[in-house]
Parts: C-alpha cells; sequence; structure tokens
C-alpha cells in the first residue's frame, strides 16, 4: 500500500511538472504582450518608456529561461506569484472567487438532479406515453440549445418581461435562480435520458423479474433495486460535471455577471494575465489529479484484489 | 461483479471530489461582504462595462475610479474640453518650465483632513511613482510647496500641455497615508466617498457631507459591472438598473422604442482607421495610399454601420475639438489618373495590374471592436469596385500583428486626445522614434512640429500648430480617417441630470437626481 502511495504521489509530481511547464510554455507562444495591453486598456497610446518600464517591472524582460526557472520554484514552492493586472497575490485572486463559483456550480447541480430525477424516473414509468415525448424533446433541446441563448431567454422572461427575478449579480438566493437553471436544466435533460435507459435495461433483469415472484411491492422493487442500479452509472456523469462547473462556468457567469472564477478567467485571458492564468490552470489540475489519486487508493483499500493485481 | 465495481468507484469519487472542493471552500474564508441593502428614494444604480481591480487611484484603475465620482484632479476639462480650474483654483506660468497653482482652500479629503500644497504634491509623486504614463505627461522635474496652499511644479522640459495632462485621472488627489490603510477606503477628495466595494460586482459611492463644492443630491450611487453589452441591456430593461453606459448602437432602436428610457449620445474622443504600412511596397508611394483613401465609403459607413451615430472623419482629432476642424480639400485626381500615373493598367477582369502583377492588399481586423471589421468589408467591396482586391485577416492581438512587416493595411482605433489636448496623442503616435507609431511614418518635418508644439505654450498658438501638423498628415496619408463614434447611454427617464460628456470619466457628479 506505501508503495503504491508513493508511486501515486511521484505520478502527480509528474503531470504536476509536465501541465506547469506546457501551460507556461503554450501562454509564451500565444499572442499579445501583457504590458501593450495593460497600458492600452483605454485605448490610449503608450509611450516606449511606459512599456519598458512595465515590461521590466512584470519580469518579461528577463530570459525565457529565468521565466521559467522563476515560475517552476515558484510552482513547486506553492507561490503562485502575484497577478499582473491587480498587483495581488494569484492564491489570493483565486481563492476568493471559489465560494460564488461553488455556490453557483451546487446550485446548477441541484437543478441537474431534480431535472435528471424528475424527467428520468417519470419517463421511465410512463415509458410510451406522452410525458417520453416530452422527455424526449427536452433532452433534444437541452443538447442542441446554446448556454447562452438559453441565459438570455430566462433573463428576457423572467426578469425583463415579468420581473419576478434579478437579471443579473450575486447576493440572494433569488440571484441564483436563472443561472442555476441555465447551468442545470440542459445536461439535466440529457442525464434523464440516460436515467430512463438505465431503469428501462434493469426492469427487464432477471434478478427484478425474481423479485416480482418473490412478492415484493411494485414501490419498493422500484426504489431499492430499479432506481438504486440504473442511477449509480448517472452519478458518475453528475459528478464529472460538477468538476467542471467548479473550474468556472465561463458563459454562465459571463450572462449573469456571477463574480466566480469562470469570469476571472476570461478576463485574465483578455488581459494576459500570465501569473493567474498559471495559477488556475495548476489548481484545477490539482484538484482532478488529487482527487483520482486520492479515489484510486481508497479503492485499492476497498478492493483487496486490485492490490494483488 | 465489475459493473459494481464500477459503480462503487463511481460513487467513490463523488464523494471524495465534493469533500476536497467544500474543504477548500471552507479554507479560503469568505470574503464577499452583503451587499449594502438599504437603498434609500434618492438612490441610483448605474451599469458600467468596467471594473477596478482594487480602489488605489493611480495605476491601471485610476480611470474607473475617477469614473466614481470620488476622485477629483486639479484641473477639469468642461464640456468644450478646455481646462477649467477644479482643486487648482487658478495657476500661472512663471517661465517655459515654471508652474504656480493656487489650490482651493476648503477642500478636505474624505478622511476629514484637510487637502494642502503638501498633501498634493505627496499625491502626484505617488502618481508619478506608480504610473509611467503620469510620467510622460507631466514631464515632471521638481515640485515643491510655496505656501499652505500653494505650490510649483517644475518640468524636465517645455510642457505646454501640462495644464491639461493634469485633468489625467492618472493624477488624482489622494491622502497618500491612506493607500495602505487595510481597514478603511483611500480618501480622496469627491462629491462622493466610497462606502462599500465588492470586487468584480459593485462599487457603492455615498454623498461626501463636507465636500468643498456642490454637495451631491443623492445619498449614494451603486455602480454595477456588467461587461456584457447584452445583460447591460437587459439589466436596465427589467429595472435593476437606471442607467447604462455603452450601449450596443443595435440597440438603440428597441430603446428608443420604450417610454420608459432616454437615449443620449456624446460626441466621443474616439477616431476609427485605416492604417497603411509605410513600409509595404505598395504604400511607399503616395499615390496608391490617396487611391485607398478616395475609396473609403465615409457616409456610407456613418449612415449603415454607425446608424448615424458618429461623424465622418477627416483627421485624427474630432470636430468638437478646437484643434479637430481641418478643412478637406477635394482630390485633384481620381482614381483612374492616379493608378495610370503610376503605370497601372486595367486588366480583362477590370482589375488593375503593373507588371503583370495585380493590385492585390491584405486588411487586418480585430474582433475586440466588431464595428471594424464591418467597415472592412464595405471598404473591400469599394475596392473590389475600384478594381483593388483586399483580402480580410482577423488576428486576435492586433497590435502583435502590426508589429511585424507582413501587412499592407489595417483597422484600428484610438482615443485620441483624452485629456483635450493633442501633444501626448501626436508625441506617441507619430513621433518617427515612437513604438507606438504603428504606420512607420517617418517625417523630419512633422517630428520639428511636434517638438515645437510640446514647446508652445499659447492655447491660440497650439491649436494652430496642431491644425498644420495635420495638413501635413493629410497630406502624407499614413492613415485614413474614417469616423469618430459617438458613445450611447441609456437611462431610465425618472434618472435627472445624467448628461453625457465627451470625456468618458465624468460620468458620475454631484447633480445627478432621481424623479420619485
Amino acid at each position: 500500500m506505501i508503495r503504491f502511495c508513493l508511486e501515486r504521489l511521484a505520478q502527480l509530481i509528474i503531470v504536476f511538472f509536465f501541465v506547469t511547464t506546457l501551460t507556461f510554455l503554450l501562454l509564451r507562444l500565444a499572442p499579445g504582450d501583457p504590458a501593450y495591453i495593460l497600458l492600452t486598456t483605454h485605448d490610449v497610446p503608450a509611450s516606449e518608456e511606459a512599456l519598458n518600464a512595465l515590461r521590466k517591472e512584470l519580469g518579461l524582460a528577463e530570459s525565457l529561461w529565468s521565466q521559467y526557472f522563476q515560475w517552476i520554484t515558484d510552482a513547486f514552492t506553492w507561490q503562485w506569484g502575484t497577478s499582473y493586472v491587480s498587483k495581488e497575490l494569484v492564491v489570493e485572486e483565486l481563492f476568493r472567487r471559489i465560494p460564488a463559483t461553488i455556490e453557483l456550480a451546487t446550485a446548477g447541480l441541484v437543478v441537474m438532479i431534480a431535472v435528471t430525477l424528475i424527467m428520468g424516473i417519470s419517463t421511465a414509468i410512463y415509458s410510451h406515453g406522452l410525458l417520453n415525448q416530452v422527455g424526449k424533446l427536452m433532452a433534444l433541446l437541452g443538447s442542441s440549445i446554446p448556454t447562452f441563448w438559453l441565459g438570455f431567454l430566462l433573463i428576457y422572461f423572467f426578469s425583463v418581461q415579468y420581473g419576478w427575478l434579478p437579471s443579473m449579480g450575486r447576493g440572494t438566493v433569488k440571484h441564483l435562480f436563472l443561472p442555476a437553471i441555465t447551468l442545470g436544466l440542459g445536461l439535466g435533460s440529457m442525464y434523464a435520458r440516460v436515467l430512463r435507459t438505465n431503469m428501462l435495461e434493469v426492469m427487464n433483469q432477471p434478478f427484478i423479474k425474481a423479485a416480482m415472484a418473490r412478492g415484493l411491492s411494485k414501490k419498493r422493487i422500484f426504489i431499492f433495486q430499479v432506481f438504486k442500479h440504473a442511477f449509480l452509472p448517472v452519478v458518475t456523469m453528475l459528478g464529472t460535471s460538477f468538476a467542471f462547473m467548479l473550474g468556472g462556468s465561463i458563459i454562465v457567469e459571463e450572462i449573469f455577471s456571477w463574480p466566480g472564477l469562470g469570469k476571472y478567467i476570461v478576463e485574465a485571458i483578455n488581459m494576459r494575465d500570465y501569473p493567474v492564468i498559471q495559477g488556475y490552470v495548476m489548481l484545477t489540475t490539482f484538484i482532478f489529479v488529487a482527487i483520482h489519486n486520492v479515489v484510486d487508493m481508497i479503492y485499492v483499500w476497498l478492493d483487496p484484489r486490485l492490490r494483488v493485481s | 461483479m465489475e459493473k459494481k465495481s464500477q459503480q462503487n468507484y463511481s460513487l467513490v469519487f463523488y464523494v471524495v471530489f465534493c469533500s476536497l472542493v467544500f474543504i477548500l471552500a471552507g479554507c479560503s474564508g469568505m470574503e464577499k461582504q452583503e451587499s449594502g441593502g438599504g437603498a434609500t428614494d434618492n438612490n441610483v444604480t448605474l451599469a458600467f462595462p468596467w471594473s477596478p481591480t482594487s480602489l488605489d487611484p493611480h495605476g491601471i484603475d485610476s480611470w474607473e475610479i475617477m469614473r466614481s465620482g470620488t476622485g477629483e484632479t486639479l484641473v477639469k476639462l468642461n464640456e468644450d474640453l478646455e481646462p477649467t480650474p477644479w482643486l487648482a483654483k487658478a495657476w500661472k506660468q512663471e517661465n517655459e518650465t515654471t508652474w504656480v497653482f493656487q489650490l482651493e482652500e476648503s477642500v478636505s479629503f474624505h478622511n476629514g483632513k484637510a487637502m494642502n500644497a503638501a498633501s498634493v504634491i505627496e499625491s502626484l509623486k505617488r502618481s508619478l511613482e506608480k504610473d509611467q504614463k503620469a510620467i510622460d505627461l507631466l514631464q515632471v522635474e521638481s515640485m515643491e510647496p510655496l505656501s499652505e496652499n500653494e505650490l510649483k511644479i517644475v518640468t524636465k522640459q517645455p510642457n505646454a500641455a501640462l495644464i491639461a495632462h493634469l485633468a489625467d485621472p492618472s493624477t488624482i488627489i489622494v491622502d497618500v497615508s491612506t493607500i495602505e490603510d487595510k481597514n478603511n477606503y483611500p480618501a480622496l477628495t469627491g462629491a462622493f466617498q466610497f462606502k462599500q466595494f465588492n470586487k468584480d460586482e459593485s462599487l457603492v459611492v455615498e454623498r461626501y457631507k463636507d465636500y468643498w463644492g456642490e454637495k451631491a443630491i443623492l445619498s449614494e450611487i451603486t455602480i454595477k459591472f456588467i461587461p456584457d453589452g447584452n445583460t447591460r441591456l437587459m439589466a436596465l430593461q427589467s429595472g435593476d438598473v437606471d442607467a447604462a453606459t455603452d450601449i450596443s448602437i443595435d440597440n438603440i432602436p428597441i430603446l428608443e422604442k420604450d417610454e420608459k428610457f432616454a437615449v443620449l449620445t456624446a460626441e466621443s474622443l474616439r477616431t476609427h482607421m485605416l492604417l497603411f504600412n509605410m513600409r509595404s511596397p505598395l504604400f511607399k508611394d503616395i499615390a496608391l495610399r490617396k487611391v485607398i483613401d478616395q475609396s473609403i465609403p465615409r457616409e456610407n459607413i456613418v449612415q449603415s454601420i454607425m446608424l448615424e451615430q458618429g461623424t465622418e472623419a477627416k483627421s485624427p482629432f474630432p470636430e468638437i475639438l478646437p484643434f479637430g476642424k481641418v478643412l478637406e480639400n477635394a482630390p485633384n485626381e481620381t482614381i483612374e489618373q492616379l493608378m495610370t500615373q503610376e503605370g497601372w493598367e486595367k486588366n480583362s477582369d477590370e482589375m488593375w495590374q503593373k507588371e503583370g502583377k495585380p493590385f492585390e492588399v491584405n486588411l487586418l481586423t480585430f474582433p475586440q471592436r466588431p464595428e471594424l471589421t464591418v467597415m472592412a468589408e464595405i471598404i473591400q467591396s469599394e475596392l473590389l469596385n475600384e478594381g483593388i482586391k483586399a483580402n480580410i485577416s482577423q488576428v486576435e492581438n492586433i497590435d502583435e500583428a502590426l508589429a511585424n512587416d507582413e501587412w499592407d493595411l489595417s483597422m484600428y482605433s484610438m482615443l485620441t486626445a483624452h485629456t483635450g489636448d493633442p501633444q501626448y496623442f501626436l508625441n506617441i503616435f507619430y513621433q518617427s522614434d515612437s513604438e507606438s507609431n504603428v504606420s512607420y511614418y517617418d517625417s523630419p518635418t512633422i517630428d520639428g512640429m511636434i517638438d515645437e508644439l510640446n514647446r508652445t505654450s499659447e492655447s491660440a498658438k497650439r491649436n494652430q500648430l496642431a491644425l498644420k501638423i495635420q495638413e501635413v498628415i493629410h497630406t502624407d496619408l499614413p492613415q485614413s480617417f474614417i469616423v469618430h463614434p459617438k458613445t450611447v447611454f441609456a437611462v431610465r427617464k425618472e434618472v435627472k441630470g445624467f448628461t453625457p460628456h465627451p470625456i468618458e470619466y465624468y460620468y458620475i457628479h454631484s447633480k445627478i437626481d432621481v424623479n420619485e
């Protein structure tokens, strides 16, 4: 077990090294001079002296190797540098926005689960009725309607036309409704179809027939046998979606002016704020790799056969 | 068995992932403050596309701070874009490089501390330390207090634009000791003071009760930062905000139909232009630059693309400026004459060619200002009618693309006189050795005239000189100027006093009010 953990830790370091290096190189290859962009934010031209002074201040005048060495040292000592734009520590900048993103991602997940369960179960029970056709249509719309369009549509009806909900911003629970629906509705409709198919498959399994033969109630069979087996694969999909949402739902955060990671990273990319982009990539890499490794370790701990293999 | 193990794996993955994320969230701390609430009857909410990263008035956020109505400079530009007294009530030039400023006497910072010559000097020194643009604009050699409310500024070389440049937001006057204070917001001198700043979300400013000038009518203004144009429009329509700036011209008809809103426009100091690459073999020669210039359908662009929200441009500076009224002479030669004089002839496809090579140019544009791409397409179509082929390339970063030589024409847009003075722009954009001289225009005549402008202090003479410089530019044609766009605002009709100003940072002032 200890060897396994050490192997995984080594893998984590290797992945981390490659991701940080790749991020550094790709950013430097991408067009755009951060100093020029910063100084011409308001479209007022900048002097050569101003450009050179800022490049020097940001460390962009140093050689690529020197910048890389600095970056790699910072990365492995958990120092993520300072934002070119705000001059604040990148760690603080990113962590300040995580609560807003988690709030939105969680609300989006709740909508997604609700839509998945309600539509998935009802269309599985009434698999040949009108409800099933509605479910099909919603799944089709969910996968084909662009998020930004759905977002604006919801704002138009619920804020502009009827004034029931705020059109943008963060603050109260009311502010969460529209962005959460925009985030969760589409994917929820699609996952509902997956749940429905799984449930119909499970219903035809011999163990369900055996349960019926034993005289168990339909309700009991449905909840404890069919749903339990059919829902587990959907959990993985919901989990993956949630993980992506935590990286920042860029479009939804932008449309609803939601002050989370997604909106921030778009601004950082536009401003070529290298330390912030690099820090963001490091953070998301760390979360994903760490979770996968922890899950692997727990799995090995739970299943002795894997330890042998 | 295998399926069951997969299901278990999924559950474990999900549980571990959620746990880690919530632990992370817990560690980060909830720094967001609750929004102010307590909206009073005389509170207005505005939507701006820009958001400051901090409340430090010196550096990258100076424009955003100025826009919040909290900051003031020594000099202010009036609606005719002339420098007028603000924190400095009078000034005089003692010699070519020495200026003496008389400060308003009853000014106090938002922390109650009185403003005096020493605190102004301290603030200006910090501007110069934090912002190279302030150094370029002011060119300060030394500053010293002469009395409690009098200070002397000596410039390194004659800088006749010093007064106008002191209106730049990079020179906002602040009590420097409050900048690093983590428990309080910076103390400035404006009619409004900071009340609450929620980074990325909003800034609430409240009336400063001890303001030295006319006190603000509104007790509070909330500025919401909404970068997306459509969201800004919908926030206005839904009543979440009372006014919004930078409304897309496509949305004007929607708002004009609704009697709840008033659409306001202001002349801007921006110029959309077409750059010529003076190093391109085609455009080294003036004749072909003239051909392109004559092909630009400016009237059509103003009507069809700008929907009348702009004016045809003849020079880098708009006509609202005293040095922007350049007389344009009708071209002496037609496109046909210019081309034939240069040895070009039309082929069987009615396209111009010389020594077997067609007249083909590449034209750069960029996505950040979508209207420029539409203009490029109209120009491309007009050039095709004239027998010239233009290939449009959209580049993500226009300044990066312009830095290499492989382009012929490019769409571009600049704020040309943001302090109401031509000096800064002419120096940066036209001096032969400037890095921002993107057309690679090299003219000793222009260099000399700009140097003379830098030394001339008398306003009328400066305007004359600026006009003469533009005449030379008009003759040499390093750029073709297309249109001066207007800035569009929309307000709910109850909001009074929200007067659009050509200067983009004077939106909030003490006279804004709201009718119940």
